[in-house]
C-alpha cells in the first residue's frame, strides 16, 4: 500500500483480476447447480438449462437452483458493494454493514413487519428492511456527531447500536414463537433456503440500480481521496455525494438483507480483498469487490449444500466463520503496520 | 452498616446509616423485592410464601408446597446463583484487563464456553467430560485467543483491539455453534432454546451446582482483590508493588473463565450481566474491590432475580427466556456507556 510500491501507471492488473473473477463467478454459479439433496447429471442440467429434449429436471434446476444462485450473486455482490463504500466514506478499514448495525436494524424491521403487519406481501419486505437499516445509520450517525468520534470508537457505537438491536430481535422471536418459527430463524443465519424467481424480481431492480449509482459514485470517491479542498476545485461536491454514496451503501445492505438474511461479514471482507488485489482505486475496487462478493456468497452456498445433503448449511454461517478469522488476522496485521 | 459519630465530648451524639450503608440497604431490598416477585409469580395461582413452610415436610408435602420448593425457590435461586457468577466473573475481567467494556460475552468467553457444550453434545468421546469443564476450557480457550488478538504476547493490551478481536473470537464460536445444530439435527431443538438463556427447567442439582461455584469463586476472587486494586494503577505500578500484572491476569482469567464456564453450561450464554453489574457497583460504591466485591454480588443476584421474574410477569404467548430479558436491560446500557466515554476519547 505504500506509495513507493505504486507503480507509475495502473498496469492491467485490475482489469485481469475482474475478468478472472467475472468468469469464476458463472462456473460457481453452474457448480451450484449441482450441488442439493437431489444429485445430477450434467446432462440433465444443460438440458433444462437449454430447454432440449432429453432428461430434465426443470423444477429443481431453473424454479430452485438457478434463482437462488443468482440471488446470491446479487445479494453477495450488493454487501460487498455496501462494505467498501462505508469503508471509504468512514476512513475506517474495520467498518462493514453488520458491525456498523445495519443488518441488525434491516433485520429488526423486517421482523416486525413480518409478525405484526402479516398483509404486507412479501416482495414488499425490502421497503421495511430499508427503512430499519437507515435508522440504525442513522442513529449511529447522530451518536458520532454528538462529541467527536474518531472513526474506530464509531466501531464501537456501531457495534452497540446492532447488540441492542440484535437483543429486539431475539425478543421479537421469543415473542412470536409458533409453529412456523423455524422460518425466521433461518433466515436470520443468512440462508438462501427457499428463495426463487419472486424474491429474485422483488430486489434485483433497486439493487442493480443501486449497484449501478455506486460505481458512477466511484469515479468521484477517487476525487475525494485527494483532499476535500482538491476535489472541490476539481468540481466534486463532496457533502452531497458523501451523502449520497452512504445512502445507496445504506440501502444496498438493508435489501440484501431483506431476503438473504444477515449473511455475516461478507461486506467486512471483500473490500479488503479487492484492495489487496487491484489498489485503492475505487473505479475498480468497487466492481472488484463486488464480484468478489458474489462470487464468496456464491461458494458459500454452494458448498453449504454439498457439504452434506440433503442437509443445508445456512451460507451464513460458512462466511461468518471465514470472515471472522479474516477481520482476527486484520486486526492482527494492522497491529503489525503499526509497529513496522 | 452504621457508622457511629461520636461528638467531642466523646459521647455518640446521633447514629445515621452511611451513604454506603444506604445504598447497601436500599439495594438489599431491591434483592429481596425481586426474590419475592420470582416466588410468588409462575403457572399456579395457588403458591405463596406460604408454601415455604413445606420445604422439609418430604413426601407429605402438598403440591402447592412441592411447586415452591422444587420448582420455584430452585430457579429463584439459580438465577441468583447465575447473576453472582456472571457478575463477578465480568468485574475480574474488567479489573485485569482494566478495560470497562470487558466482559465474559464481549471477550467471546461466552461463545467459546457455548461451543465447549455443543461439542459435549456432539462428539461421542467428549461425552464423559463435564460439561461445566468443557465450557470453562473453550471459554478459556477463546479468552487466551482474543487476548493474543489484543497484543498481550507483545506484552501490551489495546483496549480497542480487545474489544473488536473478542466480538471476532465470538463470532467464530457462535458460528460453530450454529453449524454443530445444523449438522446434528437432534440437539438442534434442545440447542436453541439453551442459546437464549433459557432457566425455566432449572432444578435444585443445577442451582447447588452453581452456588458451589460462587461460594468458593468469591473467596478466592476475595484473596485477588487487593492486587486487582493494584493493577487498576497500572501494570507497571503493579509490577513495583511487589506483585507480578501477568500472574494476576492468569489467574483472574481462569478464575473468571471457570465461573462463566459453569453458568454457561447450566443456563446457556447470558451476556451482559457481566457487563453491566460491575459498573453499576462501582457507579454505587467507589473504585476498591474488597468493596466491589460484594457489591457485584448483590447487584448481580438483583439484575438475573429481576429479568427471571420479569419474564415471568411480562404478558406474553410464552415465556422471555432470561437471557434475552438481560439483553434487552444490558444492550442499551452498553450503547450509553461507549457514548459518555466517548466523550473523553478513550475507551
Amino acid at each position: 500500500m505504500s506509495d513507493a510500491r505504486r507503480p507509475e501507471f495502473p498496469g492491467l492488473r485490475g482489469p485481469v483480476t475482474l475478468a478472472l473473477l467475472g468468469a469464476l463467478l458463472p462456473v460457481l454459479m453452474f457448480a451450484g447447480l449441482f450441488a442439493g439433496a437431489i444429485p445430477l447429471e450434467i446432462e440433465t442440467v444443460v438440458n433444462s438449462l437449454l430447454g432440449r429434449d432429453g432428461p430434465r429436471q426443470d423444477f429443481i434446476v431453473l424454479q430452485s437452483r438457478l434463482p437462488r444462485a443468482l440471488l446470491a450473486a446479487l445479494a453477495g455482490g450488493a454487501l460487498a458493494l455496501s462494505g467498501a463504500l462505508i469503508q471509504a466514506l468512514m476512513r475506517n478499514p474495520l467498518a462493514s454493514p453488520k458491525i456498523v448495525g445495519i443488518n441488525s436494524g434491516a433485520a429488526f424491521a423486517v421482523l416486525v413487519t413480518a409478525f405484526y403487519i402479516p398483509a404486507l406481501p412479501h416482495s414488499l419486505l425490502p421497503v421495511p428492511a430499508a427503512l430499519g437499516g437507515l435508522m440504525a445509520g442513522a442513529l449511529v450517525w447522530w451518536c458520532a456527531q454528538r462529541g467527536d468520534i474518531d472513526p474506530r470508537q464509531l466501531t464501537l457505537v456501531g457495534l452497540a447500536v446492532g447488540l441492542t438491536l440484535d437483543a429486539g430481535v431475539d425478543a421479537l422471536l421469543v415473542a412470536n414463537t409458533g409453529p412456523e418459527s423455524s422460518a425466521p430463524l433461518i433466515w436470520l443465519t443468512g440462508s438462501l433456503w427457499g428463495r426463487g424467481w419472486t424474491h429474485l424480481a422483488s430486489v434485483a431492480p433497486v439493487l442493480l440500480t443501486l449497484a449501478a449509482a455506486a460505481l458512477i459514485l466511484a469515479f468521484r470517491l477517487d476525487l475525494q481521496a485527494l483532499g476535500p479542498r482538491r476535489a472541490a476545485g476539481l468540481g466534486v461536491r463532496i457533502g452531497l455525494e458523501r451523502t449520497l454514496a452512504l445512502l445507496a451503501a445504506v440501502i444496498l445492505a438493508s435489501v440484501a438483507v431483506s431476503v438473504v438474511g444477515v449473511l455475516g461479514f461478507v461486506g467486512l471482507m471483500a473490500p479488503h480483498v479487492a484492495t489487496r488485489l487491484v489498489g485503492g482505486r475505487h473505479r475498480i475496487m468497487l466492481p472488484t469487490a463486488a464480484l468478489f462478493g458474489a462470487v464468496l456468497t456464491v461458494g458459500a452456498d454452494t458448498l453449504g449444500r454439498a457439504i452434506r445433503p440433503p442437509l443445508e448449511i445456512s451460507a451464513g454461517i460458512l462466511t461468518a466463520l471465514m470472515g471472522a478469522a479474516f477481520f482476527i488476522w486484520l486486526l492482527i496485521a494492522e497491529d503489525r503496520r503499526i509497529l513496522a | 452498616m452504621t457508622d457511629l459519630t461520636f461528638s467531642r465530648t466523646g459521647r455518640p451524639s446521633r447514629i445515621r446509616l452511611s451513604r454506603g450503608g444506604m445504598r447497601g440497604a436500599v439495594l438489599t431490598c431491591v434483592l429481596a423485592a425481586g426474590a419475592l416477585a420470582s416466588l410468588l409469580t409462575g403457572g399456579r395461582d395457588d403458591v405463596g410464601l406460604a408454601q415455604l413452610a413445606g420445604l422439609f415436610a418430604g413426601e407429605a408435602a402438598s403440591p402447592a408446597e412441592q411447586t415452591m420448593r422444587d420448582i420455584r425457590l430452585p430457579r429463584t435461586l439459580a438465577a441468583a446463583g447465575l447473576g453472582i457468577n456472571l457478575g463477578v466473573a465480568g468485574l475480574l475481567l474488567q479489573a485485569v484487563t482494566r478495560n470497562p467494556l470487558a466482559s465474559p460475552a464481549i471477550l467471546g468467553i461466552n461463545q467459546g464456553a457455548a461451543l465447549g457444550i455443543v461439542l459435549g453434545l456432539t462428539v461421542p468421546a467428549l461425552a464423559v467430560v463435564p460439561g461445566w469443564l468443557l465450557a470453562s476450557v473453550f471459554g478459556l480457550a477463546a479468552a487466551c485467543l482474543t487476548f493474543a488478538i489484543a497484543g498481550l504476547v507483545s506484552g501490551r493490551i489495546d483496549s480497542m483491539r480487545l474489544i473488536l478481536g473478542g466480538v471476532a473470537v465470538g463470532a467464530i464460536g457462535f458460528s460453530a455453534v450454529r453449524l454443530g445444530y445444523t449438522l446434528e439435527d437432534d440437539i438442534a431443538r434442545e440447542v436453541v432454546r439453551w442459546t437464549v438463556g433459557d432457566i425455566a427447567d432449572l432444578r435444585i442439582d443445577a442451582a447447588l451446582r452453581l452456588l458451589a461455584f460462587a461460594v468458593p469463586g468469591l473467596g478466592l476472587a476475595y484473596l485477588m482483590a487487593h492486587r486487582l486494586n493494584l493493577m487498576a494503577m497500572g501494570h507497571a505500578a503493579s509490577h513495583g508493588l511487589g506483585f507480578d500484572p501477568r500472574a494476576t491476569l492468569v489467574q483472574g482469567t481462569v478464575l473468571a473463565a471457570l465461573l462463566t464456564g459453569v453458568s454457561i453450561s447450566v443456563a446457556g450464554p447470558i451476556a451482559f450481566v457481566g457487563l453491566v453489574a460491575p459498573h453499576i457497583a462501582r457507579w454505587l460504591c467507589g473504585a476498591d474491590h474488597r468493596r466491589l466485591l460484594p457489591v457485584v454480588v448483590l447487584i448481580g443476584a438483583t439484575l438475573t432475580i429481576w429479568a427471571d421474574a420479569l419474564s415471568k410477569l411480562l404478558p406474553q404467548a410464552e415465556e422471555a427466556p432470561v437471557g434475552i430479558v438481560v439483553a434487552m436491560l444490558g444492550a442499551p446500557w452498553l450503547l450509553v456507556s461507549v457514548l459518555r466515554r466517548s466523550g473523553t476519547a478513550h475507551v
